[in-house]
C-alpha cells in the first residue's frame, strides 16, 4: 500500500513539475536563441529590458525601505489591529492585477487629488516610469512583507535581549544583531519581490502602456505582429527572470541560530 | 541589591505572581525551581527584557520602572548562551566589553582563550556557555543574572568555573542571581536560596536553613528530603534543655517539644510548630544506624529491618522498614561496610529531636 502511495505521489509531483517547466522550456527552446540575438539588434527590446530592470529595482528598494519596519512590527509585537494590518498588507495579492491597476489609476490619475497635486508639482505619474514603479510596488511589496516577517520571526528575540544587556539601544541591537541574522531571509524576500515586479503586466498596462516594460512589449508585439515577433521578447523576459531565481536558490536558509 | 515588591509578570505560559524578595548588594542568590516555575521569566524581569504587570523592582536602590536593559548595569547569561552566530567568538566576547583590561580578565578567568579563533557554530554546548559567561563579564556588570550557566559543562569544568564565577563575584563585588534546578549548586554557591514554583516563592532564606527547615512537605520533597511523614503534632510544653542538643540559644528562642504521631510511630521533635496536622521531615544524613541497642542522647529510637541498600560512590542509602514505615538513612559506604549492613538485617534507627523538622 505504501509503495502504491509513493508511486502515486511521484506521478503527481512529476505531472506538476512537467506542467510548470514544459512551457518555459518550450519558450526558451524555441525563442531563446532569437531573443539573445535580438538583444543585439533590437534597440526597443534592450531599452525595455533596462526599463523593466530599473523600475523593478526602484520598486524593490522602496519596498524594502518602507516594508521592513512593518514586517518587524508584525513579527515582534502584539497590538490591537495587528490582524487587520496583516490582512491589508496581503490584499494586493488577492485582487486581480488589472483591478489593482484601475485602483491605482483612481488614486494617482490626473483627475485624482494625489495625481492632480503631483502634476501641479510637475510630476506626472500615469504614463511614465513612476507609474510603472507604483504598479510594481503595489503588486510585489506584500511578498516582501510576508517573507521579511517570517525572516524576523525566525530570529529569537533573546538575541536582541542579550545585545540590550550588553549595552545596545533597541536600534543598535536591531542593526548589529537582528538585521544580520534576518539578512538572508530579507535578501531572499527582496529577490522574490524583484522577480514579481519584473513579471508584472496587468497593473502596469493600465497605468503606463508607454514606455513599455518587457511584459507589455511582448503583449504589444503579439497583438501587432503575431507569435513570431512576441516569442523572442517573451524568451528574453524568461531568461531575465532566471537570474533572480538562481540567486534565490543560492541563498541557503541555514543561519546557525539557536532555537 | 535586588529588591522585588509584589511583582507580577506574564510571558507566554510562564507567569510570576506577587513575587517579593531582597538580595543584598554583593550577595549570591540562587533561584531554584522545577521546569516552568518562572525562573527565567524572573531573570528577564530583573534584566528589563520583560516589563512587570504590577509591583516594583529596585536595583541598588533605584526604581527600575522605565529603565531600559542597557542602563541597568546587568549581565545576563542564558542557558543556551545565545551567542551571535554571525560574529566570531572574539567578537562575541568583546561585544559589550567595558574596556580592554576587563575583556582580557573575563577571557582569562573563563578560560576561553583557545576558543577565540573558533567559529561560534563549531562550539559545544559547554564552550558556548563559557563564551557567554565571558561576554557578560567583559561588560563588568554590577548585577549578574545567570540562567543555568553551568548546565552544559562537564563535571570537572563545572567545578572550576563555579569557583571562578564565585571568585569574580567576590572580587568585583557583584550581586548575582542564578537560576538552577540543582539544590546542591545552590548550597555550594548561594548566600540566599529562593524556591520558586508556579511563579510563586515557596521559601527564601539561607540555603542551609531552607535545606534543614523546608516550609512545606512539597519543598522538602523538592529539595530531596527522603523522609517526609504525614501525621499530627501534640505540644509537650517547653523543650527541656537536654532535648536541644545542648544549644541554649534554641531554648531561649522559646522552642517547644512535640510528640508527632505518624502511622503508629511517635517521633519527638523540637520547634516552633503550631500543634495539629502536619508533616515531619528528617534528612537522611541526620539518621544513624546501629546493630543492637546503643546509648546516646537521641530522643528518637526505633527498631527495624533493612529492606534496601543503594551505594552511590562514597555514600550508601539504607532503607529501613520501621513498623511499616520506610525510613531512609544516608551513611558513608565505609560505615555501611564496617557495620556489615545487608537487606533483612535488624538495626536500630536513631535521630535527635532537633533533627525532626515539623512543617
Amino acid at each position: 500500500m505504501a509503495r502504491v502511495l509513493s508511486i502515486l505521489a511521484a506521478l503527481a509531483g512529476s505531472f506538476l513539475l512537467l506542467f510548470l517547466a514544459a512551457p518555459i522550456a518550450e519558450l526558451v527552446g524555441v525563442g531563446g536563441a532569437e531573443g539573445l540575438k535580438r538583444l543585439v539588434s533590437d534597440g526597443e527590446l534592450r531599452g525595455s529590458l533596462l526599463l523593466t530592470a530599473l523600475c523593478a529595482t526602484a520598486a524593490t528598494l522602496i519596498g524594502v525601505f518602507t516594508a521592513t519596519p512593518l514586517a518587524y512590527l508584525l513579527a515582534r509585537r502584539t497590538f490591537p489591529g495587528r490582524a487587520l494590518l496583516a490582512a491589508i498588507l496581503d490584499l494586493p495579492l488577492l485582487i486581480p492585477h488589472p483591478v489593482a491597476g484601475i485602483a491605482l489609476l483612481l488614486l494617482l490619475g490626473r483627475e485624482s487629488a494625489v495625481g492632480g497635486a503631483a502634476l501641479e508639482m510637475g510630476l506626472r505619474i500615469v504614463g511614465t516610469p513612476i507609474g510603472i514603479i507604483a504598479a510594481m510596488l503595489f503588486v510585489s511589496a506584500p511578498l516582501f512583507v510576508s517573507g521579511a516577517r517570517e525572516a524576523f520571526a525566525k530570529v529569537d528575540p533573546r538575541y536582541e535581549g542579550v545585545a540590550r544587556t550588553l549595552g545596545d539601544t533597541p536600534w543598535r541591537a536591531f542593526h548589529r544583531v537582528t538585521l544580520p541574522l534576518a539578512g538572508r531571509g530579507l535578501l531572499a524576500s527582496s529577490v522574490v519581490m524583484w522577480a514579481r515586479a519584473v513579471s508584472e503586466f496587468g497593473a502596469i498596462v493600465i497605468l503606463t502602456y508607454n514606455p513599455k516594460v518587457v511584459s507589455v512589449l511582448s503583449y504589444d508585439r503579439f497583438t501587432s505582429f503575431g507569435l513570431s515577433e512576441a516569442l523572442p521578447v517573451a524568451a528574453a523576459l524568461a531568461i531575465l527572470a532566471l537570474i533572480p531565481l538562481t540567486v534565490l536558490r543560492a541563498l541557503r536558509p541555514d543561519t546557525g541560530m539557536e532555537r | 541589591m535586588i529588591t522585588l515588591e509584589s511583582l507580577s509578570a506574564t510571558k507566554g505560559r510562564f507567569a510570576l505572581h506577587e513575587v517579593s524578595f531582597t538580595l543584598e548588594r554583593g550577595a549570591y542568590g540562587v533561584v531554584i525551581g522545577p521546569a516552568g516555575a518562572g525562573k527565567t521569566t524572573l531573570l528577564e524581569v530583573v534584566g528589563g527584557l520583560l516589563a512587570p504587570r504590577t509591583g516594583r523592582l529596585h536595583l541598588d536602590g533605584r526604581n527600575m520602572r522605565g529603565v531600559p536593559p542597557e542602563d541597568r548595569g546587568i549581565g545576563l547569561v542564558y542557558q543556551h548562551a545565545f551567542l551571535f552566530p554571525h560574529l566570531s567568538v572574539r567578537e562575541n566576547v568583546a561585544y559589550g566589553a567595558a574596556d580592554a583590561a576587563t575583556l582580557d580578565e573575563a577571557i582569562d578567568r573563563m578560560g576561553v582563550t583557545p576558543l577565540l579563533a573558533r567559529d561560534v557554530r563549531s562550539l559545544s554546548g559547554g564552550e558556548r556557555q563559557l563564551v557567554a559567561l565571558a561576554r557578560a563579564l567583559a561588560r563588568r556588570p554590577r548585577i549578574l543574572l545567570l540562567d543555568e550557566p553551568f548546565s552544559a559543562l562537564d563535571p570537572r569544568r563545572r567545578v572550576l568555573i563555579r569557583r571562578e564565577v564565585r571568585a569574580l563575584h567576590r572580587a568585583w563585588g557583584l550581586t548575582t542571581l542564578q537560576v538552577t534546578h540543582d539544590f546542591a549548586e545552590a548550597g555550594m554557591l548561594g548566600d540566599q536560596a529562593i524556591l520558586l514554583d508556579g511563579g510563586r516563592i515557596l521559601q527564601a532564606g539561607a540555603p542551609a536553613e531552607v535545606f534543614r527547615r523546608p516550609a512545606s512537605p512539597y519543598v522538602a520533597e523538592f529539595l530531596g528530603a527522603e523522609n517526609v511523614l504525614a501525621g499530627a503534632a501534640r505540644d509537650l510544653g517547653e523543650a527541656a534543655p537536654d532535648w536541644l542538643d545542648g544549644d541554649p540559644r534554641e531554648y531561649a528562642q522559646g522552642h517547644r517539644a512535640f510528640a508527632f504521631e505518624s502511622e503508629g510511630l511517635t517521633l519527638y521533635a523540637v520547634g516552633d510548630f503550631v500543634p495539629g496536622a502536619g508533616h515531619a521531615v528528617i534528612r537522611a544524613e541526620e539518621i544513624t544506624l546501629a546493630r543492637g541497642q546503643t546509648h546516646d542522647s537521641a530522643r528518637n529510637r526505633f527498631s527495624g529491618r533493612i529492606t534496601e541498600l543503594v551505594t552511590l560512590g562514597a555514600l550508601t542509602r539504607v532503607t529501613v522498614d520501621v513498623r511499616g514505615t520506610p525510613i531512609v538513612a544516608a551513611l558513608t559506604t565505609r560505615s555501611a561496610q564496617e557495620l556489615s549492613l545487608e537487606p533483612g538485617l535488624a538495626v536500630v534507627v536513631t535521630f535527635k529531636a532537633m533533627a525532626v523538622h515539623l512543617c
